[in-house]
């Protein structure tokens, strides 16, 4: 009897088929891209670009290493979870941590600068000289976040949990970046406090809020 | 019929272009594929039921599976995926109980029956006594077999043809 009704489903699904359209990385990238694009033109709009890069100015090298590592850990991420919506036993979608595991000399190096100077790094944590770079880069990267999540509803993510981390720091990593672009200050204990911050609420966020919504 | 790995993966992008024999051939095989892959997983009279999941799953996720690469490792993701999904629901189902898996809201809940008897009255009786069973009323699987005299696989049988009948019926009104 249970044989003569699997066929059934068989027979049901066969004839429900229509043809689809297979999903590929490169489209879902088109769609980050924007996501990145919108979150950039959005806060250029409302609070413009810094002024420093905005007069031809180059960042300093440190800055500007962390703004590259920060690009990567959200390439990288990005690039994991549009994977992610591809399934297949065996797969490896860890290229982020690498690239979380190098970003993570961000706060390092942020530490012993702070444990050389701790007057700076008190004035630097104090919630009035970075919170708002902080909210900025959480809403910044929100068109990533809504990208990757289209992505990977429609896709079939076989661990939404992991799969709610990528998103999120994704999503921090891509404000981060827009975020870097806008705010001024050049002190590597604000970047790696204040904007990492964005990097790991959006990750915490895409765990806790994500996760639930990917689950099929 | 013997399962390999590029017979099936040419049956899958055909099946992506609608060939319906196509994949008709590649459900009977991705299903005696799972139902040896489950039986080193679970209970056996539950392998059926996860065989089924696993065939509608892969229905849905159709569009997901890249040319590019083998078919059986996206199969065994996907039935990797509903084992754990199983696993998981029995363990809430553990944790809950029988009685809190039912409890609805009040008034909504009597308008939504309401509206829903007349549309599950447009049902044959077997569906819509499995749905009424097991989505309305919260009876597991094998309750709502025990109770309404239906194999456990009708019951799924019938509760995906009757929801995708009640999709349509609601789409038309």
């Amino acid at each position: 009897m249970s044989n003569l009704s699997i066929d059934e489903l068989i027979d049901d699904l066969a004839g429900d088929l229509a043809p689809v359209r297979p999903r590929r990385v490169a489209r879902g990238s088109l769609w980050v891209a924007a996501g990145w694009g919108a979150g950039a033109a959005a806060l250029f709009w409302l609070s413009g670009v810094r002024h420093d890069l905005a007069g031809g100015i180059m960042m300093p090298p440190l800055p500007l290493l962390a703004f590259w590592l920060v690009v990567a850990l959200g390439f990288a991420a990005a690039w994991s979870a549009l994977r992610m919506g591809l399934p297949g036993v065996g797969r490896d979608y860890s290229g982020w941590r690498w690239a979380g595991l190098a970003a993570l000399a961000l706060p390092l190096s942020a530490l012993v600068m702070a444990l050389g100077d701790g007057h700076a790094a008190m004035e630097a944590a104090r919630p009035e000289n970075g919170l708002g770079c902080m909210v900025e880069g959480v809403f910044a990267g929100l068109g990533v976040g809504a990208a990757l999540f289209a992505w990977l509803k429609a896709g079939a993510p076989t661990s939404p949990a992991r799969a709610g981390w990528v998103i999120g720091i994704a999503a921090g990593a891509a404000g981060a970046t827009i975020v870097a672009l806008h705010c001024a200050s050049n002190d590597m204990i604000h970047i790696a406090l204040w904007h990492g911050l964005a990097v790991a609420l959006s990750g915490i966020a895409g765990r806790v809020l994500l996760t639930p919504l990917l689950r099929w | 019929m013997s399962i390999d790995e590029p017979s099936l993966a040419h049956l899958m992008a055909a099946s992506q272009r609608g060939d319906r024999a196509a994949y008709r051939a590649l459900l009977t095989d991705s299903r005696k594929w799972l139902e040896r892959y489950f039986a080193r997983r679970i209970a056996p009279a539950q392998i059926d039921d996860l065989v089924q999941e696993t065939l509608v799953s892969m229905h849905r996720k159709l569009a997901t599976w890249d040319s590019a690469r083998p078919f059986l490792p996206w199969l065994a993701a996907i039935a990797r995926y509903r084992w754990i999904d199983m696993l998981r629901r029995q363990r809430d189902e553990a944790e809950l109980g029988d009685n809190d898996a039912a409890v609805g809201a009040e008034d909504e809940a009597v308008h939504a029956r309401l509206s829903l008897d007349r549309m599950l009255g447009l049902l044959p009786a077997g569906q819509a006594q499995a749905i009424t069973l097991v989505k309305i009323e919260g009876a597991s699987i094998a309750e709502a077999s025990q109770i309404c005299g239906q194999s456990e696989s009708l019951v799924k049988v019938n509760i995906h043809r009757g929801l995708k009948k009640l999709a349509g019926l609601i789409e038309s009104e």
